[in-house]
C-alpha cells in the first residue's frame, strides 16, 4: 500500500532573479517497505524533491501525502541523512546519535540503551565517545545513519550519503545499507547519481527527465540480495537505465 | 613552554628593566617625572602591604565580571536575534557598528547622569564598551553556520529556544569566542576608565589618585598591574577556553 504519495509537485527555482522551473510535476507514489533510488541529470533537482519530502522546504504547486496525510512540516516521522552528514561537531559520537532523541524528551537511560543498540549495530561502539572530526568520512556517514534510525522514522531520506566516500568504504556501506533495509523493513527514498548505486540498492529505481523534471520511468530490480557492485546481472539494469538517462543529461543547455 | 621560549622572554624582560634603569640613571629627566624600577617596585610593595593594591583589584575584577556577564548574555541575545529575524536585524542592526565605534568612556558621563557615582554606573560603562563587540560576532557566526546543521536539527524535532541553545549558539561558537576576548578587553578598558572618570575605588581611582599626588610611580605601577591583569584573564580563560573548543572541532 502507499506509504507516501507525491502529488504533483512543482518547484522553481531562483536563477540570478529569474524563477527557474525545477520540478515540473513529480507523481510518485512509495510503498511501505519500498527502497526507491533517484536517479537522473545533475541539477534536475532530485535532491530538492528529497528536501520537499523531508519538509525543509515548501514546493510551489503540489503536496505529499504521508499515509494519506498531507505533510506541512518537517518532522522525525520523515528523517533526512545528508550528503555531508551535517554531524554536529561540538557533540561527541553518541550525543549527535541521541541528540532527536534529546529533543524529544526521552530520558536519559532509555536514551543510551537505544542509541547502544544503534551504535553497535553500525559498528561505531568504540567511536562513541569520540568528536566527529577524529572520524574518517566513512565512519561519519554511518554515525549520520545511525542518528537517523535512532528516530524510527516512517520514511529514510537519503540525500547521496555515499559520493564523498572511497570505492572500498562505498562498497561496505552499499552492504551494509542492504542488510539495515531487510531487518528494519525501513521505507527508504535514496537519491544518487550512480546508477551501479542505485541498481545495487533499490528494490525500484525512479529516472528523474532533464528540468523542469518530472519521472521518466520506474524500474523495478528484484534480484536477491545482498547485491554487490560487480554483479553482472545488474548490468543488464545499468544499461537499461542508463539508455534513459542520456538522452535527459544531453537536452541540458546550459552547461552546468 | 618550550625552554628557548622562555629564555627569550625572559631576556626581554630583563632587557627592558635594564633600559629604564640606565634612561634613569643618566638622569635626563627627575625622578617626578620619570622613576626608577626600583621606586615602581616599592609603590607596588607599599600598595600591598596596607592592602590598598588587593582592594582596588578586587574591586575592578567584580565590575569587570558583572559586566562582563552581562554584556556576553545581552550579546548573545541581540546576535542571535539579528541574525535569525531579519526585521532586527534592519532595525537594530542598522545601529550596532555605530554604537561599536562609540569608545566606553564616552559612555561615562550619561552613566554619570543616570546612576550618579556608583558601581552601577561603572557596570553600565563596562556592559556598553562590551556588548557590541558580543553582538556583532554571534551575529556573524549565526549567519555563518553550515546551513545543513539548521536543517538536520529541525528535522530531528528541534525548534525555539532547544533550536538556540542546542544547534544555533554551540554551532556559532569558535566565533562568538573571538567576541568574548575583544568583549572582555574592551569591558576592562571600559572599567578602567570610568574608575578614572568616576574616582570611586578601584584600580583606575587608584590611578587617579597617582596623579592628584604627583605619585608618577604609583601611576606606572597601576598601568603595570592593570596590563598584567589583562595578560593573565586572556591567557588563563579566553585562551583556554579558545584552544579548548578549537581543538573540540578539529580546527587545530
Amino acid at each position: 500500500m502507499a506509504k507516501l504519495e507525491a502529488k504533483n509537485i512543482v518547484k522553481y527555482f531562483d536563477h540570478d532573479g529569474q524563477p527557474l522551473k525545477a520540478l515540473g510535476g513529480i507523481n510518485l507514489t512509495v510503498d511501505e517497505g519500498d527502497f526507491i533510488c533517484l536517479v537522473g541529470p545533475s541539477g534536475c533537482g532530485k535532491s530538492t524533491f528529497l528536501r520537499i519530502v523531508a519538509g525543509l522546504q515548501k514546493p510551489e504547486e503540489g503536496q505529499i501525502l504521508l499515509d494519506g496525510r498531507p505533510i506541512i512540516n518537517t518532522g522525525p516521522d520523515r528523517i533526512l541523512v545528508f550528503q555531508e552528514g551535517a554531524l554536529f561537531p561540538w557533540l561527541k559520537v553518541q550525543d549527535n546519535v541521541e541528540f532527536g532523541l534529546k529533543i524529544a524528551g526521552i530520558p536519559d537511560s532509555e536514551r543510551h540503551e537505544i542509541s547502544k543498540r544503534y551504535l553497535e549495530m553500525m559498528d561505531l561502539t568504540k567511536f562513541a565517545n569520540s568528536y566527529t572530526y577524529q572520524l574518517s568520512t566513512g565512519m561519519r556517514q554511518r554515525v549520520a545513519i545511525a542518528r537517523a534510525l535512532v528516530m524510527d522514522p516512517e520514511v529514510l531520506l537519503m540525500d547521496e550519503p555515499f559520493a564523498a566516500l572511497d570505492a572500498q568504504t562505498r562498497d561496505t556501506l552499499l552492504v551494509e545499507m542492504q542488510m539495515i533495509w531487510q531487518k528494519t523493513k525501513k521505507t527508504i527514498i535514496f537519491v544518487t547519481h550512480s546508477v551501479s548505486e542505485a541498481t545495487v540498492l533499490g528494490n525500484k529505481i525512479a529516472v528523474f527527465t532533464h528540468r523542469p523534471s518530472t519521472i521518466k520511468k520506474i524500474f523495478s530490480i528484484e534480484n536477491k540480495r545482498p547485491r554487490l557492485s560487480e554483479d553482472e546481472t545488474l548490468m543488464k539494469y545499468q544499461q537499461e537505465i542508463l539508455a534513459e538517462l542520456r538522452p535527459e543529461v544531453k537536452s541540458k543547455g546550459d552547461g552546468e | 613552554m618550550k625552554a628557548n621560549i622562555l629564555a627569550k622572554k625572559i631576556a626581554f624582560f630583563v632587557g627592558i628593566v635594564l633600559v629604564w634603569q640606565a634612561l634613569d640613571s643618566a638622569n635626563v629627566w627627575s625622578d617626578k617625572v620619570f622613576p626608577s624600577p626600583l621606586e615602581v617596585g616599592e609603590s607596588l610593595w607599599y600598595g600591598a602591604s596596607d592592602g590598598t593594591l588587593f582592594f582596588g583589584i578586587g574591586t575592578s575584577l567584580w565590575r569587570l565580571a558583572i559586566g562582563l556577564v552581562l554584556a556576553i548574555v545581552g550579546g548573545i541575545t541581540l546576535g542571535v536575534f539579528m541574525a535569525r529575524v531579519e526585521t532586527v536585524n534592519q532595525t537594530i542592526g542598522s545601529i550596532i557598528l555605530g554604537l561599536q565605534s562609540i569608545p566606553s568612556v564616552a559612555w561615562s558621563p550619561l552613566a554619570i547622569v543616570w546612576f550618579g557615582l556608583t558601581d552601577a554606573g561603572i557596570i553600565f560603562v563596562t556592559v556598553a564598551g562590551a556588548i557590541f563587540a558580543v553582538t556583532i560576532n554571534t551575529y556573524t557566526g549565526v549567519k555563518n553556520i553550515n546551513p545543513d546543521y539548521i536543517a538536520a536539527a529541525q528535522n530531528m524535532g528541534a525548534k525555539g529556544g532547544q533550536l538556540i541553545t542546542k544547534v544555533l549558539i554551540p554551532a556559532a561558537f569558535p566565533y562568538m569566542i573571538s567576541g568574548f576576548k575583544q568583549g572582555w578587553a574592551f569591558a576592562w578598558r571600559g572599567v578602567i576608565g570610568a574608575e578614572l572618570l568616576f574616582s570611586f575605588l578601584g584600580l583606575g581611582f587608584l590611578l587617579n589618585v597617582g596623579r592628584q599626588l604627583s605619585d608618577v610611580s604609583q601611576v606606572i605601577a597601576m598601568m603595570l598591574v592593570i596590563m598584567i591583569i589583562g595578560i593573565v584573564i586572556d591567557g588563563l580563560i579566553f585562551k583556554k577556553l579558545e584552544d579548548k573548543v578549537m581543538s573540540r572541532w578539529g580546527l587545530r
